[in-house]
């Protein structure tokens, strides 16, 4: 009996398919290059597709069950939260997809096989990813040109009207700068060796130029297991640095989040700055020390020797980590980038997210380093693995070659029994690392795991309640005096300088306020 | 042209071989069980696929790498982890920076010796001068970290990534960086320290203790788009140039 799901619904899933392993292809050839000689980071990488292809249907299906995949990414949208453009954007449908690849190519896997699973997968990364672009009606970064204008107006203006000015050398600019510098090294010790944890959206056009808007996640205890102690004296979970820049235009913000700009980005074109802290139980962007630029400039002078004391910390347990705990801990960051999915749902579960199927572990006997690395370079960059290659006429996007990254579903599975559904469930779990018995903390204070959970559940964003959910921007330039539209300005502006201005106000009328 | 192989019970059309010796020898290897226990099992691929009966074990996949082993092959190694726990997995490591010859390395200089090319990551009002100090293993960065970074420390570091210097890398005056691109992880980091940093370079004649002079006013290279399209490396004219001083 063939498969249930219509020709339409097979030609939307391999789109996806295709739309993603097109745009990976430039990213991946165009972007970066990774390696360290403290973290085994190709092979890590390898183990964690294999994990996510194993393991992602299960969770995918019972997170989308507790809370559907577009309302999750409402509230990822409106705050700031471990799901952004490149965990949820990249990360979720090209790590399954390239698990599955690899295990195509290893002959264990038809292309054929589970296909429920990749429906069900594709579709709800479809379903995140335009909710989460709501606002600029695209599905990725890539789509858009390479530019993520995410958020809305009025979380724009509130940014805008509370930002403080600096200039080059005076103690605002040169706390930022270091600030800057302590907590991306942080962030890429964090994540073993991966830019997960710093991220950046816009440009959004300003009076002085552009707002880029980047953010830090993922700082302090809570889901990583190494930093149970490490980063005890680290109070805010998530931190958001919308930069004001002047002469510069930011030409490309990619779906990993990282961007280039012409000229060069120079710290002495960062004109305002703000700061604000925020997570998926804080409603919004809650100001973090922007009283006075002198206040502002403690705080981060402050931060940076946290996070330096942190880095310190953090790197002599790494160093003294077993070759697999350093698999372990590279692959569960890759694999749980999106575990936020669960946090917002409400049914997050430490030990599901942070140990490793047995079915994935079975494959760690092969995971020399270089093996990792040239299977990673074949897998993403090359497409010189057998199963990859198309027919003689293709030249594929990006290449010219006849090659595809990821493998689509042959439509056969509409008329024949050739095919199988799902992988099955999960298989027994584990992992080297040391178990996490620490809180997690939050914007609502140090809560435990039962705790987090219920305060998920019982958050809700103004924009959740049903009356307001779909009043967008759009809507907004036609009802701009309804009283709605007031409601919502006014639920993010609290705590800022624009509080109970509302929907009337237009960018003119901010840069009016700012002058002397 | 590509082996009768067959794929999960299936012939490949278009198939090719693996670029790379280890992806090649370990699929293959892999495709080859997978199609012995499909064929003993009696079942359509469907029953058989994720049929746990009848799937790889660790022991089957663990005696895919002993099997290359088994035949003198001996693995690339990135992470310093990797050959401290298996060191007969790998293969030895390359001479470092500090074994030229004598004759590659003058007692006596006329003046300033060009000793090496980079690509800048930014640029400074100055070329910066310090003095070249090898980190390339973690004992030197926790010697570094327990004793504090010399004054004037240039880095050389044959590590594009951002972790293994973490602690210690705000002290450096300027990295050398053997490997990556402008755009890679000690790339993006030296930029928000402020640090000046060449990556991709290439060095000759340079040992431990050398005084060095970068030219870190050079124009960084150009990653826009289009000038990456014209070149996918930068020419010499574009390359940050490294002297030996002393």
């Amino acid at each position: 009996m063939p498969t249930e799901h219509s020709y339409a619904q097979l030609l939307e899933t391999n789109h996806l398919i295709r739309h993603a392993s097109d745009s990976s292809l430039w990213l991946c050839r165009s972007r970066t290059a990774q390696e360290s000689k403290l973290f085994p980071v190709p092979a890590y990488m390898i183990l964690s597709y294999l994990e996510c292809f194993y393991r992602y249907p299960d969770l995918i299906r019972r997170i989308d069950a507790a809370m559907p995949a577009e309302e999750i990414a409402d509230r990822a949208r409106e705050t700031t939260t471990s799901l952004q453009q490149a965990s949820l954007g990249w990360c979720l449908n090209n790590f399954f997809l390239l698990g599955r690849q690899l295990l195509i190519d290893m002959g264990m896997l038809r292309a054929t096989d589970a296909v429920d699973d990749i429906v069900d997968v594709m579709d709800f990364w479809k379903r995140f990813q335009l909710s989460y672009h709501r606002a600029d009606g695209h599905m990725t970064n890539g789509e858009m040109g390479n530019r993520a204008q995410i958020r809305s107006e009025r979380t724009l203006q509130v940014f805008d009207a509370d930002a403080i000015g600096m200039k080059p050398g005076d103690r605002l600019h040169t706390a930022l700068g270091q600030f800057n510098a302590t907590i991306s090294q942080y962030a890429f010790l964090a994540s073993c060796e991966c830019r997960l944890q710093i991220h950046h959206d816009g440009p959004y056009k300003t009076a002085d130029g552009e707002l880029l808007i980047r953010s830090y996640q993922a700082l302090a205890e809570g889901d990583f297991p190494w930093l149970d102690g490490v980063a005890s004296g680290i109070e805010y979970p998530n931190l958001v640095v919308p930069m004001f820049l002047e002469d510069t235009h930011v030409y490309l913000l990619d779906d990993w989040g990282s961007f280039e700009t012409q000229p060069a980005l120079d710290a002495d074109k960062v004109v305002r700055v703000g700061l604000y802290s925020s997570d998926y139980l804080s409603g919004g962007f809650i100001p973090v020390a922007m009283g006075s630029a002198a206040e502002l400039a403690d705080k981060l002078e402050e931060l940076r020797d946290q996070f330096q004391e942190a880095t310190t910390k953090l790197w002599r347990v790494f160093a003294g980590f077993s070759r697999e705990q350093m698999l372990d801990s590279g692959a569960l960051v890759y694999f749980a980038a999106v575990r936020d999915l669960a946090k917002i749902a409400g049914i997050y579960d430490q030990d599901e997210w942070w140990s490793i199927d047995q079915r994935t572990q079975r494959f760690k006997g092969l995971m020399n380093d270089e093996y990792g690395r040239d299977s990673l370079t074949e897998l993403i960059a090359l497409l010189t693995l057998p199963s990859q290659q198309d027919n003689d006429y293709v030249m594929g996007r990006h290449s010219d070659g006849a090659q595809h990254m990821e493998s689509r579903i042959p439509y056969s599975v509409l008329a024949d029994d050739d095919f199988t559904a799902t992988i099955g469930a999960p298989r027994e779990r584990w992992s080297s690392l040391t178990p996490k018995s620490g809180t997690w903390t939050t914007t609502q204070g140090r809560l435990t795991l039962e705790q987090l959970n219920a305060a998920a559940r019982g958050a809700k964003l103004p924009l959740e309640d049903p009356a307001l959910r779909y009043l967008d921007d759009v809507w907004i330039k036609w009802h701009a005096d309804d009283p709605r539209a007031d409601e919502l300005y006014r639920a993010v502006q609290q705590g800022s300088s624009l509080e109970g201005a509302g929907a009337g106000l237009r960018q003119a009328d901010l840069t009016a306020r700012r002058a002397p | 042209m590509p082996s009768a192989e067959r794929f999960a019970g299936l012939q490949d059309k278009y198939a090719v071989e693996a670029a790379t010796p280890t992806v090649r020898g370990f699929h293959a290897a892999i495709r080859g069980r997978v199609a012995e226990r499909f064929a003993v099992s009696g079942l359509t691929w469907e029953e058989f696929v994720f049929n746990p009966e009848f799937e790889l074990s660790t022991e089957d996949l663990a005696a895919v790498e002993a099997e290359m082993l088994g035949e003198g092959y001996r693995f690339d190694h990135s992470a310093q982890v990797s050959v401290t726990e298996q060191p007969d997995k790998y293969k030895a490591g390359a001479a470092k920076n500090g074994d030229e010859a004598e004759a590659d390395h003058p007692d006596q200089l006329d003046g300033p010796l060009v000793v090496g090319h980079g690509d800048n990551v930014f640029a400074t009002d100055g070329d910066i001068e310090g003095v070249a100090r090898e980190i390339s293993t973690l004992e030197r960065v926790m010697e570094m970290l327990t004793e504090g970074v010399p004054k004037d420390t240039i880095a050389i570091i044959d590590d594009c990534g951002g972790t293994m210097t973490a602690p210690i890398i705000a002290d450096f005056k300027g990295i050398l960086c053997l490997a990556g691109t402008v755009r890679t992880h000690l790339a993006i980091l030296s930029r928000e320290y402020g640090i000046p940093c060449l990556m991709a370079t290439e060095l000759e004649g340079l040992r431990e203790g050398d005084a060095v002079r970068i030219e870190t006013t050079k124009k960084p290279r150009d990653i826009t788009p289009e000038a990456m399209a014209a070149a996918a490396t930068a020419s010499g004219e574009q390359r940050a140039t490294v002297w030996r001083l002393s």
